[in-house]
């Protein structure tokens, strides 16, 4: 990342955790005050208010930056713009997979969500050889569910659509 | 005498040495691989650890450990790609070597040389951890309080480049840490509603999404990129005598350094690698032969960054406090597991301690027969796709996340905190100081919310305590230290 894209990028995620800290310290007044002892809002409120100032100093330390960075025009190749785009593509299937198999697997079980989560995320990895990911993923499965659920005695969901 | 024996006879039991023998075979495979670490590896040990006795579990975190440790020698050397970062410094000189034709010699030079670092320094740890948790059994909940300040300014340590986001990374972690139950009245805090927010995060699916599945969101950006391998010659193994002799005036000196800055909370192996590699440099007869493939440049660095394991360990094991990132971890995993490290385990526990002190010693002659019976192994090893690995390792995390407590929403959460890990390196943030945070952050505030209960509220008890002043002494000189170093790698950028 260029400095000028790095310090645009610390403002942003400084405005995201002052906002975080600022939602936590208002929450904290909805919370019970103890006289005596340690309140459950103390350490809430100091952890938050250190967030604050660390937050506003990266802010400041962002926009500095931005100021001082000299506007270096970041030429890409199309291979490189390929290159992004494609890993950007494969970033949110990811994401979606992982998520969706989280959702999935409390209806369709271990057995059936796992080799299905395997083999796109192996797809993704960029494997082609279809064989080789029903066997990595069939394989893979059938292990660990035997050593989870019949050496661990882990009770990983199972198949309940209905 | 007793009591070693029966330690002895505890680890050398077939099912519980399985158990060290995975450790370390999979610490040296996971270390040899570049993208996984120590600290990966402890996390993909996690989903096995609820099954075994807490003294196994024990053992085989800690033959993890050093055997990562260890492995990143291994593709530092055959691909000049430091499998871990304790092993940048073994780059240097091992893979010249390599290039030479003689592979074989540097590999079983640093097999050698991480043996004796790895024996030296649970020598160490025997002789000085228990002396340590002796004096800190001593401790009420202020000394314990000021430990676990002392505990998260290695926060400013672990930083990394910036220091300003290293802490807000470790501010985070401790954020995270009030949502859920409070450690003291138990009133629940930030659930905003959400009955699984009760209780808190898990931690455990805060741990393998920060550190395991954003490593494959970062695996998954190489893709397409041509995996580095190694076809060439191994050549002979074993140094000559003459050479071993030589350089046991490197490793003994560079062994007892690595001890040394691994027990000061913060540092780790990087750090003692390079400074046992200038040391060695500067006190040799042929500082010219340093980069070109000198068996030296390869010992003094694999010497001191298994001298931090044990080093490590005395923090983490008499104090409470972790050492480096990869004990942070392992402290998480042990709190897990139900063993809280500290003083009061050497005094509850005592044949888990020595268990563990023979299980590290035995872990150390594992890695060095696993090291030179396997150097012809150890290029194909480097050739396991990451297409295949890496979809395995997400499948492992699943199942990590779910073993704990068999809930689904628990996967879900380290899908989420894997997102956010990814994230949070994408943007320069060390994910290091956030699990500090998360496990120290609870602690810090039962302890002061005791001391504070003890002293009827009066909180200048606080600083009433020598020990406990101490450790602000040097809370407050560690964070002024971070706070310098930073300010001095940030002056060249700002006036240049």
């Amino acid at each position: 990342m260029s400095d000028k894209v790095t310090a645009k990028s610390d403002v942003v995620v400084g405005l995201i955790l002052l906002g975080l800290a600022i939602l936590f310290f208002a929450l904290s007044f909805t919370l019970p005050v103890r006289r005596a002892g340690l309140s459950p809002t103390t350490f809430p409120r100091f952890v938050t208010i250190v967030m604050a100032l660390l937050a506003s100093g990266l802010i400041v330390q962002g926009v500095r930056k931005q100021k001082a960075a000299t506007a270096v025009s970041e030429k890409r190749s199309a291979d490189e713009v390929t290159r992004r785009r494609r890993y950007a593509l494969r970033f949110v299937l990811l994401a979606v997979l992982g998520i969706g198999y989280t959702q999935l697997i409390r209806f369709l079980g271990f057995v059936v969500a796992t080799p299905f989560m395997m083999a796109g995320t192996m797809l993704l990895f960029d494997e082609k050889k279809w064989y080789r990911i029903v066997l990595v993923a069939v394989i893979s499965t059938t292990v660990l569910y035997g050593l989870f659920r019949i050496v661990f005695r882990v009770p990983l969901p199972r198949f309940d659509l209905w | 005498m007793a009591a070693v024996i029966d330690a002895v006879i505890f680890v050398l039991t077939p099912f519980h040495f399985l158990f060290l023998f995975i450790g370390v075979a999979g610490g040296i495979i996971v270390g040899a691989l570049p993208g996984l670490t120590g600290s990966v590896g402890i996390i993909l040990l996690l989903p096995f650890l609820f099954y075994v006795p807490p003294a196994v579990a024990l053992i085989m975190l800690s033959g993890m450990f050093c055997g990562a440790i260890y492995g990143g020698s291994i593709s530092a050397i055959l691909i000049s790609t430091p499998g871990t970062p304790s092993a940048a410094a073994t780059v240097l000189d091992g893979y010249p070597l390599a290039q030479k034709g003689q592979a074989g010699k540097a590999i079983g030079v640093a097999t050698i040389a991480s043996t004796i670092g790895g024996i030296i320094s649970v020598l160490c740890l025997i002789f000085i951890a228990p002396q340590l948790a002796r004096f800190a059994v001593r401790f009420g909940p202020v000394e314990y309080f000021a430990l676990m300040v002392f505990g998260l300014t290695v926060i400013a340590s672990v930083s990394g480049a910036s220091l300003i986001k290293g802490l807000l990374s470790g501010f985070f972690g401790l954020l995270i840490a009030t949502i859920g139950m409070d450690p003291v009245m138990g009133y629940p805090r930030f659930h905003f509603g959400v009955t699984n927010l009760l209780l808190g995060f898990p931690m455990v699916s805060v741990l393998i999404g920060l550190f395991a599945v954003s490593q494959i969101f970062v695996e998954l950006e190489g893709v397409g990129k041509p995996q580095k391998v190694f076809n060439q010659s191994m050549g002979r193994v074993l140094p000559t005598w003459k050479e071993f002799k030589g350089l046991l005036t490197v490793i003994v000196p560079s062994s007892l350094l690595g001890t040394f800055i691994g027990i000061i909370p913060g540092t780790g192996g990087a750090i003692a690698s390079f400074m046992a590699y200038n040391e060695a440099r500067r006190f040799s007869r042929h500082p010219e032969e340093f980069g070109t493939g000198s068996l030296a440049g390869i010992a003094a660095p694999e010497a001191a960054n298994n001298g931090t394991t044990g080093g490590a360990m005395v923090p983490l094991l008499s104090l409470g406090i972790p050492g480096d990132v990869v004990t942070a971890v392992m402290l998480g995993a042990l709190m897990v597991i139900g063993v809280r490290p500290g003083p009061l385990l050497f005094r509850q526990s005592p044949q888990i301690m020595n268990s563990l002190f023979v299980g590290l010693m035995f872990a150390q002659f594992l890695i060095l027969g696993l090291g030179l019976l396997s150097v012809r192994i150890f290029p194909k090893v480097l050739k396991v796709p990451v297409r295949i690995l890496f979809p395995i390792i997400l499948a492992l995390c699943f199942l990590g996340a779910f073993s704990l407590s068999n809930s689904i929403y628990d996967m879900l959460i380290a899908f989420l905190f894997g997102l956010v890990g990814y994230a949070m390196r994408k943007l320069g943030f060390g994910t290091a100081p956030v699990i500090l945070g998360v496990i120290l952050g609870p602690i810090a505030e039962q302890e002061l919310g005791r001391a504070l209960i003890m002293s009827h509220g009066n909180w200048g008890t606080l600083f009433q305590s020598p020990i406990a002043i101490f450790f602000y002494i040097i809370s407050l000189f560690s964070v002024s230290y971070s706070l310098k170093s930073g300010l001095r790698k940030a002056k060249p950028r700002t006036t240049g």
